[in-house]
């Protein structure tokens, strides 16, 4: 249709305090369900974390060039939690508050659509950050991530947070139900979360599954975690952290337009 | 001074035409009501002009500004009340307040003393505290109002105002509304009730099938298309085939209604009835409804024709 193109003119500049806002109502609507919150940030993480690292990391052994299994699989694990909160922020609770019409309200105000997909990336990069620091907070204080590499491990979710919680805005933007918004988890971050080198190195995976194991987009996140915990950063992560870049790019302007295609008819 | 002129507005969804060319202007401090069925595209209107939808064709300007251009200055002069409330129901009644003026752009504590007032204004103030899924829905509807009043808007957009509400509270919202109109806002309002278009607006704009089939104030409206009184024939004896005949034969404006053949007349004159035997005959004072069924009736055999 035609009538897309002649809204709001909204090319123009982004109104910081749009951003702003639609963000601080979601961390105001956060920190009143805190005693909830706080069993997605530290019971559940922890429990994982657990499990792997004193479980299954008892079976492994030594992993060459990591040390310790736990000292492996911890960066992953920080990385793969912050993944499920971007993307849990930005298409179920995206989802429900377009069916609350929740973004048709804040349209009544002088806020346009790349705000608001901005507001909501900076909230999952918000959810990214707590969950990385609670979660590696927990890897630290048992020896598994030396302490130093926390601001590192904090930079690596920011783009944690924008690359998943604009893939969580393209299902929230399409997904005609919550049933079919389920596969966004079924589809994405459930087979991410395993395939991506965090509790296996892609190394020992099949020849021809490798390559779509590195370019999943949760791959040189992980990777880049690994280095940051290690200390030993590389040419790779350099290319990781352009890839990282490059979908962040590519996903902005396709939520917005997904977005507007959902909130303006 | 002119608050609100809609020139030629069109909007097209797939291949309805949902607005299909509508014009009218309001003056400023003026309530004007779009009054018509559902689907008359009354809703259409109101999203455009609050920038919640793209406008097809025509022109659209608020305070003369255009819409499609300026649509951010636009919605910072306009508080916009939809059918659904809106409100967040993970936030409390003064954060929902306080929340959107700052979203507005008002500092957190221009947020917290404009809260206080519109709470106030609507009194809310016990229920500052409460959780928006305790609320009434009278409560509720008053509340999104206070919300679109956090700016200190010049024109107020309200889509059903008092739809779903009970009696009570539906007066509660009038009287509001009234008073805000006293305060010098201007108000665009839409319904499907004839006696809150009647109460509440100073103009009407009669809408069917996305047109506006004619605009006036109310007694301009139902002295023009209903005239001074309308009839209301029981047909008790005689049969309705009969009766159907003889309206016809005379050319008189009517539409069954139940049991009743509801007559209207025209031009200020109430209907000249032919002699109706057996049927029972009274007459009323014409309304709003009787121009409403005399001018859909109209545009639906214009549709057909």
């Amino acid at each position: 249709m035609t009538t897309a193109t002649v809204l709001v003119p909204e090319t123009g500049f982004i109104r910081w305090r749009s951003v702003h806002a639609i963000w601080w109502r979601h961390v105001l609507a956060l920190s009143r369900v805190w005693q909830v919150a706080l069993t997605w940030f530290v019971i559940e993480p922890a429990v994982v974390l657990l499990a792997v690292a004193l479980g299954i990391g008892q079976l492994v052994g030594e992993m060459a060039g990591f040390g310790s299994y736990a000292m492996f699989v911890a960066p992953g694990i920080v990385i793969g939690t912050a993944m499920f909160h971007a993307i849990f922020e930005c298409s179920w609770s995206t989802f429900e508050r377009i069916g609350q019409s929740y973004y048709e309200t804040a349209l009544t105000a002088p806020v346009t659509i790349p705000e608001i997909v901005l507001a909501e990336l900076l909230f999952a990069v918000t959810r990214a950050l707590i969950s990385t620091v609670a979660v590696a907070g927990f890897a630290i204080a048992f020896g598994w991530i030396p302490l130093s590499a926390l601001p590192g491990l904090m930079l690596v979710c920011v783009g944690v947070g924008t690359v998943f919680g604009g893939i969580g805005l393209l299902f929230a933007a399409l997904a005609p139900s919550m049933h079919a918004l389920s596969l966004v988890f079924t589809l994405v971050a459930t087979p991410l979360y395993f395939f991506s080198g965090t509790f296996f190195p892609i190394s020992v995976l099949p020849d021809w599954l490798q390559p779509v194991a590195w370019a999943a987009p949760l791959t040189p996140l992980v990777e880049l975690a690994r280095g940051m915990a290690s200390g030993e950063l590389g040419r790779v992560h350099g290319y990781c952290a352009l890839y990282v870049l490059l979908l962040t790019a590519l996903l902005y302007p396709l939520a917005v337009t997904l977005m507007r295609r959902r909130l303006m008819k | 001074m002119t608050a609100i002129e809609a020139r030629n507005v069109v909007k097209i969804f797939g291949s309805l035409r949902a607005v299909d060319g509508v014009s009218f202007t309001v003056a400023r401090g003026e309530t004007y009501g779009l009054l018509g069925p559902n689907g008359a595209g009354k809703t259409s209107i109101m999203r455009m002009l609050a920038g919640l939808s793209p406008i097809s064709a025509g022109e659209m300007l608020l305070s003369g500004l255009n819409v499609r251009e300026e649509s951010r200055a636009v919605r910072a002069r306009l508080g916009v009340v939809t059918q659904s409330d809106g409100l967040d129901g993970e936030l409390n009644v003064r954060q929902n307040l306080e929340v959107f003026g700052f979203l507005l752009g008002l500092s957190r504590r221009q947020a917290r003393v404009r809260a206080d007032e519109v709470l106030g204004f609507f009194r809310l103030g016990d229920r500052a505290r409460a959780e928006v899924d305790e609320l009434s829905g009278g409560m509720r509807r008053r509340l999104a109002i206070a919300r679109a009043l956090m700016g200190e808007p010049e024109v107020i957009i309200l889509d059903e105002p008092s739809t779903g509400l009970d009696p009570e509270s539906r007066i509660r919202v009038w009287e509001e509304l009234a008073e805000l109109k006293r305060a010098g806002v201007t108000l665009l309002m839409s319904t499907h009730y004839m006696d809150e278009a009647e109460t509440l607006c100073d103009r009407i704009a009669i809408m069917h099938s996305g047109r506006i089939l004619d605009e006036g104030t109310p007694p301009e409206l139902v002295s023009r298309h209903a005239g001074s009184a309308a009839m209301d024939i029981r047909p008790d004896g005689s049969s309705r085939e009969a009766i159907r005949r003889q309206l016809d034969a005379a050319s008189l404006n009517y539409r069954e209604v139940g049991a009743l053949f509801r007559v209207s007349g025209a031009n200020g004159a109430p209907p000249l009835l032919p002699d109706l035997e057996g049927a029972q005959v009274s007459e009323r004072a014409a309304n709003l409804e009787d121009v409403f069924l005399a001018l859909a009736g109209r545009g639906l055999q214009e549709e057909q024709a």
